[in-house]
């Protein structure tokens, strides 16, 4: 009853205040950002080297049938310039290697032909046609970007050979194999062979919603970190703290119910960019008690800094620090190959990866809830020191 | 209602003492008054009997409450108002007194009549971040009797309030005292003690220095005087005169007989000068 109560007059004074509707402003400006701005699948960067082993005047019909589709869209030549290599391709049906080997510069101009998405229109890839098969080798291989050559067989079919890196996913060496190809050239670069990180699930966000686990993460849990801390200065200006010390409601019951006030104002802000953004995608019952964990454990990381402090501007250097510290694993989150050990120890470092989890409809269930229960405690700990020492630094 | 034996209490570990050792004891129904200067200890003593403050070393009873165990719900026999007000300004008056009604677990007062009772009628669906100072100061008055407190604790209660106002808060804690509260007042005006007090005590420096009814002090330490005003080579002089002073009778026997008496009072000695011949310190 006085939980409640109390819980009712908090969310009075959010509502009378600002910060309730800067948050609710961002949600909605994130939404919109997201919904107009950012392309489902953005324009992909991916470019093939082609070269067709056959008549001029047949590749000219072919294309215009393509243009006349919408397939392809003609585009200004480019220029390319190849540096002298030296190479060995493998050929994967035959286990054959030809070395090639060329010692001279070569500037050639390439007709250029880009592959658009007939139902979104954006671009898929894009097509430079050449006019040897070695210089779809050289190029495969200085840019480590797919190459085909492509030869008219007998009765009117195509037969393609790609040129792949060596690192390709056997997926989609597989899937090119069953598509077209009779046979395929697998371009073995000993010294290129990276370790390629597998975003298994990236693959299946696509770039509209693989924003979402970060705004929330860093929209909500972390807005929340810092609007609970200028609640509580807003409450210690006025000396409210006080008078609530010499009633029989605890100093427990006010910070908890402040971080109730931060949950509710997440609750909303984030379920108004993930509903519309993720539709029924993610899993409800998982997204929305992670939330609230994660919600919770920031606020009273707020509540427990802010109980160092008498004033907000005095806490700024601290709140600061603690706002990039906390920001730092998205930096992982966006640039895959960045994702230094240590980094694993920031808290929201856990958070992006399982919201990513919950966004893709395939949590794993007990990780979650464990990581749930665990914001939950960490979070009810560190509350309960915030209170030991709020109750020593109230004065008269 | 009130125990304390030999608390003490240090804001500091360099054994500087904002309260040292002091002892007194207050019954139920008395309206006792708590008298110093400036940095004195009496907030502080205040706050370590409202539980503000942790208390340190002594025995302290509030309201039959041992306060080495902390118990929160003695604050339901509790009320306090504070030298500062301290209220919500997103809410509006009501909403202010209703929110705290809402924390005791013992029948509170109607929160309309409290308003009326300080003068707020007709503000209260105004936010109180809208009040001015003194009305701020009324709301959380008010405030401190929203679950008819036995126990009243009161800092300053009319300082810096105009006298109308003054006046009615000084009405409030007389009726108050009529019903039996008992009343533990802070305070610095000297007038206001002596009005409202059964009894009062005199801190200076952490210390109490005595505690007694305004009227035995008066007695014990106050004399009457004689305040006269005459002519003299044609100007105006004022005078005091101490009437249990013998130099000062004759003299006074002296201007009566040779000069022309332009007025003459007798007059009582205030707790203020009481307590300055008594500490031999003003109380500002
Ligand atoms: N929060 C605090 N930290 C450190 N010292 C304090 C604190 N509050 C009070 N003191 C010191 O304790 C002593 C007693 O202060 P207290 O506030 O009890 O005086 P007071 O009698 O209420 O004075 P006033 O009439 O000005 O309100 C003073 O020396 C003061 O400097
Ligand atoms: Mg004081």
């Amino acid at each position: 009853m006085k939980m409640l109560s109390t819980y009712r007059k908090e969310m009075k004074i959010a509502m009378r205040g600002f910060y309730f509707y800067i948050e609710i402003f961002i949600a909605v400006v994130m939404l919109l950002i997201l919904l107009v701005a950012i392309k489902e699948n953005p324009d992909s960067k991916q470019r093939e080297y082609v070269f067709y082993d056959a008549r001029p005047e047949v590749v000219e019909l072919l294309f215009a049938k393509y243009i006349d589709e919408g397939k392809i869209v003609p585009a200004a030549d480019t220029e390319i310039v190849m540096k002298p290599a030296s190479f060995a391709v493998k050929n994967r049906d035959t286990g054959s290697t030809v070395s090639y080997s060329f010692d001279s510069a070569k500037t050639i101009m390439a007709r250029t032909m880009r592959e658009i998405d007939v139902d979104d229109g954006r671009i898929k890839k894009t097509i430079f046609l050449l006019d040897t098969e070695e210089d779809v080798l050289r190029l495969s291989h200085s840019s480590g970007q797919v190459g085909a050559i492509v030869s008219l067989g007998d009765r009117g079919t195509f037969s393609y050979r790609y040129i792949l890196q060596g690192y390709e996913t056997e997926r989609l060496t597989n899937l090119l194999y069953v598509y077209n190809a009779r046979s395929v050239d697998v371009l073995e670069q000993e010294m290129d062979r990276q370790a390629v990180r597998e975003l298994g699930s990236t693959e299946r966000l696509n770039a509209r919603e693989s924003a979402v686990p970060a705004l929330i993460t860093f929209a909500g849990s972390l807005m929340g970190f810092f609007i609970v801390m200028s609640y509580l200065f807003l409450d210690k200006d006025q000396g409210v703290i006080r008078a609530l010390a010499v009633t029989p409601a605890t100093v427990w019951m006010y910070l908890l119910s402040k971080t109730m006030v931060i949950m509710t104002t997440v609750l909303i802000s984030s379920s108004i960019v993930v509903i519309p953004v993720m539709g029924l995608k993610p899993n409800y019952l998982l997204f929305y008690p992670f939330l609230l964990a994660t919600t919770f454990a920031f606020a009273a990381i707020g509540l427990l800094v802010a109980s160092f402090f008498d004033s907000m501007s005095k806490s700024f250097g601290v709140l600061y620090l603690l706002m990039i510290a906390f920001m730092l694993p998205g930096f992982s989150y966006f640039i895959g190959s960045f994702d230094p050990v240590w980094l694993r120890f920031f808290p929201t470092y856990p958070i992006l990866y399982v919201f990513k989890m919950i966004m893709l409809g395939k949590p794993d269930v007990p990780y979650v809830l464990t990581a749930s229960a665990g914001f939950l405690v960490g979070g009810l700990a560190v509350l309960a020191i915030a209170n030991e020492k709020f109750k020593k630094t109230l004065t008269v | 209602m009130i125990t304390v034996r030999n608390l003490s209490h240090s804001y500091s570990k360099d054994g500087k003492m904002a309260v040292n050792d002091i002892s007194f004891e207050i019954e139920r129904g008395e309206t006792f008054g708590f008298l110093g200067p400036s940095g004195a200890g009496k907030s502080t003593t205040q706050g370590v009997l409202t539980g503000l403050l942790k208390l340190q070393k002594g025995e302290v009873t509030v309201a039959g409450y041992d306060l080495n165990k902390v118990r929160n719900e003695r604050f339901n026999k509790i009320g306090v108002s504070f030298e500062q007000s301290n209220v919500y300004s997103k809410l509006t008056a009501l909403e202010n007194l209703k929110y705290f009604a809402d924390l005791f677990d013992v029948p509170t007062r109607d929160p309309h009549e409290l308003l009326a009772l300080v003068g707020l009628e007709g503000r209260e669906k105004d936010r109180a971040g809208s009040f001015s100072k003194g009305m701020k100061h009324r709301l959380t008055f008010a405030r401190s009797m929203i679950n008819r407190p036995e126990l009243w604790f009161l800092d300053e209660p009319t300082t810096g309030l105009d006298p109308a106002i003054a006046a009615t808060i000084k009405d409030i804690i007389k009726e108050e005292k009529a019903k039996g509260t008992t009343t533990f007042l802070t305070t610095h005006n000297m007038y206001i003690a002596d009005e409202l007090c059964d009894r009062v005590a005199f801190i200076i420096d952490g210390e109490i220095r005595l505690i007694d009814t305004p009227r035995n002090l008066k007695q014990r330490f106050g004399q009457k005087l004689i305040e006269v005003e005459y002519i003299a080579d044609s100007r105006p002089v004022k005078e005091t005169l101490k009437t249990i002073d013998d130099g000062d009778r004759r003299k006074l026997a002296g201007i009566v007989t040779s000069y022309d008496i332009v007025t003459m009072h007798s007059k009582e000695a205030t707790l203020e000068e009481i307590f300055i011949q008594v500490t031999g310190r003003g109380l500002l």
